[in-house]
C-alpha cells in the first residue's frame, strides 16, 4: 500500500488537509489538486494509481474530470466522493468507469477500503496485461519457429530437385574440359578462353553443391552417433584446425577453459561442426590484432561453452536474424548465409541451445549450452544414451 | 601403352544426365552403355559384357536396391558403384553390405567417380583371376594330373 501513488481532489482546502494528514498516518502520501483542470495538469505530469475525486467543484465538475481521467488514463482508478444527499452522482460516476463512490462526511476505514480495492484492481489488470503479452510474444515465437520449419523442409525439397540438373551441367562441363584435352585439338583457337568459361561452370556448380548439401543436412541427419566426449579435446581439435586461418589474419586464439569441463555425451562430429563454424565466423567478424576466446562455464549438469570475439559485433536488428537460413552481412559467394542456421538445428538437435550477445563495436558472445547427458534420437524413434 | 577400356553401364532415369555421363567417361576412354531404368538394366546385363555398372538408387518404378539385389543375383561378378542422394548415406552402406563396391554422392567429383570404377573393375578382374586358376586346378585334378 505504501507505493501506491495517489491523488486526492477537492476543492475544499481545510477537508483536503485533514485527509491528508490522516491518509500519511496510514503510510499514504497523496498529491493534491484543488480542481478538475489541475487534477489532469498533474496527472499529465506523473501518472496515478488512484485518484480520490470530489464531485462538486467549481468549474470543471467531479463528473466531467472522470470523463476526462478515463479517456486519458484509462488504467488510473477513481474514487468518487459525493455529497451525502446526491449519491445520483456517485451512480453516474460508476457509469462513466469511475471505480466506485462514497459520500461525505466519509469514514476513513472505508477510504482506505476502497483505496486497497481499486489498487489490487490495477494490480490484477497489470498481471492480466503481462500475460497477454507474454501469450502474444510466445504465439510469435511459435509462427518464427513454424515458418523456419517449413522453410526448412521446402529448401530441402528444392536442394534435392537442384541436386539432378546440377549433375547433367557438372557432367556436361567435365564432357567440354575433357574434350579440350584432346590431341586432336591441340591448336584450337581460343582454347583458353573455353577453358576459363568451363572452370567458372565448375566453380558455380562446387558452389550451388555447397549450398544443397548444407541445405540437406540441416533437415535430415543421419549417422548421429552419441558416444563420450572429451570437451577440452574437442575444442583443442576445433582450434587447431581453424589455427592456421587465424594466423593469417593475425588473431590470436585463446583457450580459456575450466578445468572441470569434463565429458559430454554427445556426437563429436556435428559438435565440431558447430564449433568450427562460430570460431570461423568469430575470426572473420575479428580484425587483425583481435582476440577470439574459448570459454567455458562449470555448472552442473550442463557443459557451457563461450566463444568471443573483439569484432564489429552485430547490430541489435539483426540479433534474430543471424540464425535465419540464407542471411548473411558477407560478399555472394563467400557465405552460403546457413552456418549459424545449421549450427543451432545441430545444438538443438543435440538438446542444447545456442544462443549470441553482442555490443555493436566491442564485439560478439556466442554460448552453446549443453545437457551433460545427451540423448540423441534417431529417425526410427530409438534413443542412444548412456547404460551407465 | 594401350588402356583396355572399362565396359560400363550407367543406370539413372535421368536421360539427360545418362547421356552427358556416358559421353564424359568415353571421352576418357571407356565403354560406355545406357540403361534408363533397373528393368532394362537387367535386360542390358543378359546379352552385353559389362564389368561395371553405376546405378542411381532413386528411380520410379524397380528402384535401384531392388536393382542391386537382382544384378547380385543373377550377374554376381558384376560389380556396381551406387549414385546416392544427399542424407541416403545409411542406404548406400546398405547396398554395400549387399555388395555393391562403393558409392558416390550426386552431383558426385569425377576424379572420385574414375578412382573407383577403376578399384571395381579390378576387384572383377582378380575375382575372374581366381576363379580361372579354380577352374584350372578343377581341370588338372579331373584329369589325373599330380595333385
Amino acid at each position: 500500500m505504501e507505493d501506491i501513488r495517489l491523488l486526492l481532489v477537492d476543492d475544499e482546502a481545510d477537508f483536503r488537509k485533514t485527509l491528508v494528514k490522516r491518509l500519511k498516518r496510514r503510510g499514504i502520501d497523496p498529491q493534491e489538486a484543488c480542481s478538475g483542470e489541475e487534477c489532469l495538469a498533474e496527472l499529465e505530469a506523473s501518472p496515478m494509481d488512484v485518484v480520490v475525486l470530489d464531485v462538486k467543484m467549481p468549474g470543471m465538475d467531479g463528473i466531467e474530470t472522470l470523463r476526462q481521467i478515463k479517456r486519458q488514463y484509462p488504467q488510473t482508478e477513481v474514487i468518487m466522493l459525493t455529497g451525502h444527499a446526491t449519491t445520483r452522482d456517485g451512480v453516474d460516476g460508476i457509469k462513466q468507469g469511475a471505480f466506485d463512490y462514497l459520500s461525505k462526511p466519509i469514514e476513513l476505514d472505508h477510504l482506505m477500503g476502497k483505496i486497497k480495492q481499486a489498487h489490487d484492481k490495477i494490480l490484477r489488470e497489470e498481471e492480466k496485461r503481462r500475460e497477454a503479452e507474454f501469450r502474444a510474444r510466445m504465439e510469435q515465437q511459435m509462427i518464427a519457429t513454424e515458418r523456419l520449419a517449413s522453410l526448412g523442409t521446402l529448401a530441402a525439397g528444392v536442394a534435392h530437385e537442384i541436386n539432378n540438373p546440377l549433375a547433367i551441367i557438372k557432367e556436361s562441363a567435365g564432357w567440354m574440359g575433357a574434350i579440350l584435352n584432346k590431341e586432336d585439338l591441340a591448336d584450337m583457337p581460343r582454347k583458353a578462353d573455353f577453358r576459363l568459361a568451363l572452370d567458372k561452370i565448375e566453380k558455380g556448380v562446387e558452389r550451388t553443391r555447397r549450398i544443397t548439401h548444407q541445405l540437406l543436412g540441416t533437415v535430415k541427419q543421419t549417422d548421429s552417433a552419441a558416444v563420450e566426449v572429451d570437451i577440452q579435446e574437442l575444442v583443442d581439435e576445433a582450434a587447431d584446425l581453424i589455427a592456421k586461418e587465424a594466423g593469417h589474419k593475425d588473431v590470436e586464439i585463446i583457450r580459456n577453459l575450466d578445468a572441470s569441463v569434463g565429458t559430454l555425451w554427445s556426437d563429436p562430429y556435428k559438435l565440431r561442426q558447430v564449433l568450427i563454424n562460430l570460431l570461423t565466423n568469430a575470426i572473420h567478424a575479428t580484425p587483425s590484432g583481435g582476440k577470439v576466446t574459448i570459454s567455458s562455464e562449470p555448472m552442473e549438469h550442463k557443459v557451457v561453452i563461450h566463444i568471443e570475439d573483439t569484432g564489429q559485433g552485430i547490430p541489435r536488428e539483426n540479433l534474430d536474424k543471424i540464425f535465419e537460413p540464407f542471411f548473411s552481412t558477407k560478399p555472394p559467394g563467400e557465405g552460403t548465409g546457413l552456418g549459424l542456421f545449421v549450427s543451432r538445428s545441430i545444438v538443438e538437435k543435440l538438446g542444447g541451445t545456442l544462443t549470441v550477445e553482442s555490443q555493436l563495436g566491442h564485439g560478439s558472445r556466442f554460448t552453446v549450452r549443453l545437457p551433460e547427458y545427451t540423448r540423441i534420437v534417431n529417425g526410427d524413434g530409438e534413443r542412444e544414451g548412456p547404460s551407465v | 601403352m594401350i588402356r583396355i577400356p572399362t565396359r560400363v553401364l550407367v543406370v539413372d532415369d535421368e536421360k539427360e544426365f545418362v547421356e552427358m555421363l556416358s559421353l564424359r567417361l568415353q571421352e576418357v576412354g571407356e565403354k560406355v552403355t545406357a540403361a534408363y531404368s533397373g528393368r532394362e538394366c537387367l535386360d542390358m546385363l543378359k546379352d552385353t559384357q559389362i564389368d561395371v555398372v553405376i546405378l542411381d538408387i532413386k528411380m520410379p518404378g524397380m528402384d535401384g536396391m531392388e536393382t542391386l539385389r537382382e544384378i547380385k543375383k543373377r550377374f554376381p561378378l558384376v560389380e556396381v558403384i551406387m549414385l546416392t542422394g544427399h542424407g541416403s548415406a545409411e542406404t548406400a552402406v546398405e547396398g554395400m553390405k549387399l555388395g555393391a563396391y562403393d558409392y558416390l554422392m550426386k552431383p558426385a567429383d569425377f576424379d572420385d567417380l574414375t578412382t573407383k570404377l577403376q578399384g571395381a573393375r579390378k576387384r572383377k578382374e582378380e575375382q575372374e583371376e581366381r576363379i580361372r586358376a579354380a577352374e584350372a586346378r578343377l581341370l588338372v585334378r579331373k584329369a589325373g594330373g599330380p595333385i
